[in-house]
């Protein structure tokens, strides 16, 4: 039983068959998974959303997951800013700066799940005046939106 | 207002956009002070509160590019 309902597993394979163009690939920076773990340094969602992210990855031969040691490297870490795990990464054309921290389930996994497309087919559905507004912003932006899972 | 921030980011290279569960980083929460999800903190200094149409989101991330 994963943690993708059956039900699930059957349309998002049909749904990325459908939209999906080109290869996406997701860094995922985790921690070694093992039952000691030191207080204070616990990563009690980095299983499940390695399991969740290996099961994704399974939907499609385009979707690639990438797994890093948050501690072991810790450049490619801070080449992407990375600064707490579990942290979901889209790389390629997304550029790093797409980014789940915490797992993407629930709410979000709708979220993860139409970002890979928008990722494949290189384009967003954003309105077309967003997109002209955007285009004039030069300076550096971070959003930071907290959610959580229900 | 997470998979707005993600299309944002994706088509401009000057953002970037992080989805965060608060409930693993609670230390996060007491440093925005998240009370009711979603909140989005854009540059550390602009905040909304809740779900926002996005041509409403669209005008705070604006609002750091002035000067």
């Amino acid at each position: 039983m994963g943690l993708i309902a059956e039900r699930d597993v059957q349309s998002l394979k049909r749904k990325f068959q459908e939209a999906l163009t080109e290869d996406v690939r997701l860094a995922y920076f985790t921690q070694k998974e093992s039952s000691l773990q030191l207080p204070g340094h616990e990563c009690l969602a980095c299983r499940e959303t390695r399991e969740l992210l290996d099961e994704v990855a399974g939907l499609s031969g385009k979707v690639h997951v990438e797994i890093y040691d948050f501690v072991a490297n810790e450049d490619l870490a801070k080449q992407y800013k990375v600064d707490k795990i579990p942290a979901t990464v889209f790389l390629g054309p997304a550029g790093g700066r797409l980014r789940f921290f915490g797992e993407p389930s629930g709410y979000e996994f709708a979220t993860l799940v139409e970002d890979i497309i928008d990722v494949s087919r290189g384009a967003t559905g954003l309105a077309e005046k967003t997109k002209k507004d955007l285009r004039t912003l030069t300076r550096p932006v971070h959003i930071q939106v907290f959610v959580t899972p229900t | 207002m997470a998979r707005v921030a993600h299309q944002m980011a994706f088509d401009n290279p000057n953002i970037t956009a992080d989805v965060v569960e608060a409930t693993e980083f609670p230390q996060l929460v007491q440093r925005y002070q998240v009370s009711a999800v979603p909140k989005t903190v854009i540059n550390e200094r602009i905040e909304i509160i809740g779900a926002v149409p996005e041509a409403q989101f669209l005008g705070e991330v604006m609002k750091t590019q002035a000067t």
